[in-house]
């Protein structure tokens, strides 16, 4: 087989079919793809890392188990970050059942914004990822999620809404104003001045 | 275009969410419109600093292995078969068990009633004072064979020990180390599989020679938590007298405490020691061996 057809079966699709075939080695290829992907936007929405490695390993497990279930027409992508997207929700819920929620919107993120250097070249400063960090923990749950989706992992709108299960209009109102919130948090650090 | 209308637009002109004609009305706008053209160069900037937002958050080496064991491997134990069939299903493996020991007891009886009425007699042990009645039997039913048949009514009589026989070796097997019966608690039987999970991550976690640190943030936390469960289940196992148990969730306290105490990003060569001494001891055999006894126990 050459090197091109060995590719073509390494095709998301065909790495489904082959999982529902029984093929191990193929479940692991997915999750070395995605799982970074995975992991990073469960932290963006759970905002604890020790969380996110469980709820990672969850989403996988869930996604093995229910991977014959995945109708053809839908992307791999798209259908694990779904079920992230419960796995992450549940376990949110769970813990604002367990008053147990730190709301982080508090006065350290205001302070971390205040009258910093702008460092517009090269990595974002650790001040500037931590800001982002407790900002986006900051959103509310709806708000985050389709921010995060869209922004930090440029889904298209319409994985955002399959994966969401949101309308369009509410998807695009939450991600406008997570946006504008999102702004108003990093603007003085980031000397981005723009009002909509 | 108007501006109003061009700045409403703006941020799905940049998600790339608009039809073509729209995009390109847009485009033309901010050709000549220096204030959209700047909102749009800050939103364009805002786009670029969420870019490169680094979460500094890294898959652990272990996750694939927890995820496999929940996985791939439980897919091989369904490819077993019937086997896996009465694992899964302890109520069904309970049944056939019955089964076979009630069809186990009717043989026996079957036989010491209608084959041969020397063996029955043979087999009393009033009759023959013997260790092993049976192989007795076999060896001396001919000389014995007058003695025997002045003595049909008296041993027709003895024959329900030779019936009870059964029960009560087996009873004697599965009772023979009493400590495994407590991998009935629930609790002991999910400690053991969780802890087996987490040693079975660090005896397969892969360490290149260039590593320097391995995260196991996870593995630590759960460590701990681990750890806490351990020290009151093996006080508990004390006070019941359940001494293999206890042995057992002793020998595991070292590995969890070890682990508990790594940094969260562990130097390479900590967590190869910590690896080393996993397979060194087999301690993970163990607890499936443990765990193996359980289910046949729970079963029964």
């Amino acid at each position: 087989m050459s090197a091109f057809a060995g590719t073509l079966m390494n095709s998301s699709a065909d790495l489904v079919t082959r999982v529902c075939q029984g093929d191990a080695e193929a479940f692991r290829l997915i999750f070395e793809r995605y799982s970074r992907p995975v992991i990073s936007f469960i932290y963006d929405m759970v905002n604890d890392r020790g969380l996110a490695e469980e709820l990672t390993q969850e989403t996988f497990v869930r996604a093995f188990r229910a991977i014959h279930t995945m109708r053809t027409e839908t992307k791999l992508s798209t259908w694990l970050f779904g079920i992230a997207r419960n796995v992450a929700r549940e376990s949110l819920r769970a813990r604002a059942r367990a008053n147990s929620h730190v709301d982080l919107a508090d006065k350290s993120v205001m302070d971390l914004s205040d009258n910093k250097p702008v460092p517009v070249d090269g990595l974002l400063s650790k001040e500037l990822n931590e800001l982002i960090r407790r900002s986006l923990a900051a959103l509310d749950e709806d708000k985050r999620l389709v921010f995060t989706l869209k922004v930090l992992h440029q889904c298209s709108y319409e994985e955002i809404a399959t994966i969401t299960g949101f309308s369009m209009a509410k998807l695009k109102t939450d991600l406008h104003r997570a946006r504008a919130e999102m702004r108003k948090r990093i603007s003085p650090y980031a000397g981005v001045g723009y009002e909509v | 275009m108007k501006c109003e209308v061009c700045l409403e637009s703006l941020e799905e002109y940049l998600d790339g969410e608009l039809a073509a004609e729209t995009s390109e009305q847009i485009d033309a706008h901010l050709i000549t419109c220096s204030e959209c053209s700047t909102s749009f160069a800050t939103l364009n900037a805002e786009q670029e600093i969420f870019a490169r937002y680094d979460r500094e958050i890294e898959v652990s080496p272990f996750m694939w292995t927890r995820v496999a064991a929940h996985t791939v491997s439980e897919s091989n134990i369904a490819k077993r078969g019937w086997l896996a069939t009465l694992i899964r299903r302890p109520s069904l493996a309970s049944a056939i068990a019955l089964s076979l020991i009630v069809a186990l007891i009717g043989g026996v009886y079957f036989l010491t009633k209608h084959k041969s009425p020397d063996s029955t007699i043979a087999t009393t042990p009033s009759q023959i004072p013997s260790p092993n009645p049976v192989r007795e039997s076999v060896q001396s039913a001919a000389p014995k064979r007058e003695v025997i048949a002045s003595q049909k009514k008296q041993a027709s009589r003895v024959q329900p020990p030779v019936v009870v026989h059964v029960p009560t070796d087996q009873s004697d097997v599965l009772s023979s180390d009493t400590g495994y019966l407590d991998i009935d608690d629930q609790d002991t039987a999910k400690h053991i599989e969780q802890t087996q999970i987490l040693l079975r991550s660090i005896k397969n976690v892969a360490i290149a020679d260039g590593d320097d640190e391995i995260d196991v943030t996870y593995d630590k936390a759960l460590s701990r938590r681990l750890l806490n469960e351990n020290v009151v289940l093996r006080r508990d196992a004390e006070m019941k007298a359940k001494f293999p148990t206890k042995t057992l969730l002793a020998d595991l306290e070292p590995f969890l405490i070890d682990i508990a105490n790594l940094p969260d990003h562990a130097k390479a060569e900590d967590v190869r020691v910590i690896k080393e001494r996993v397979q060194k001891t087999e301690i993970v055999a163990a607890l499936v061996d443990y765990q193996d006894r359980g289910t046949i126990i729970v079963k029964e």
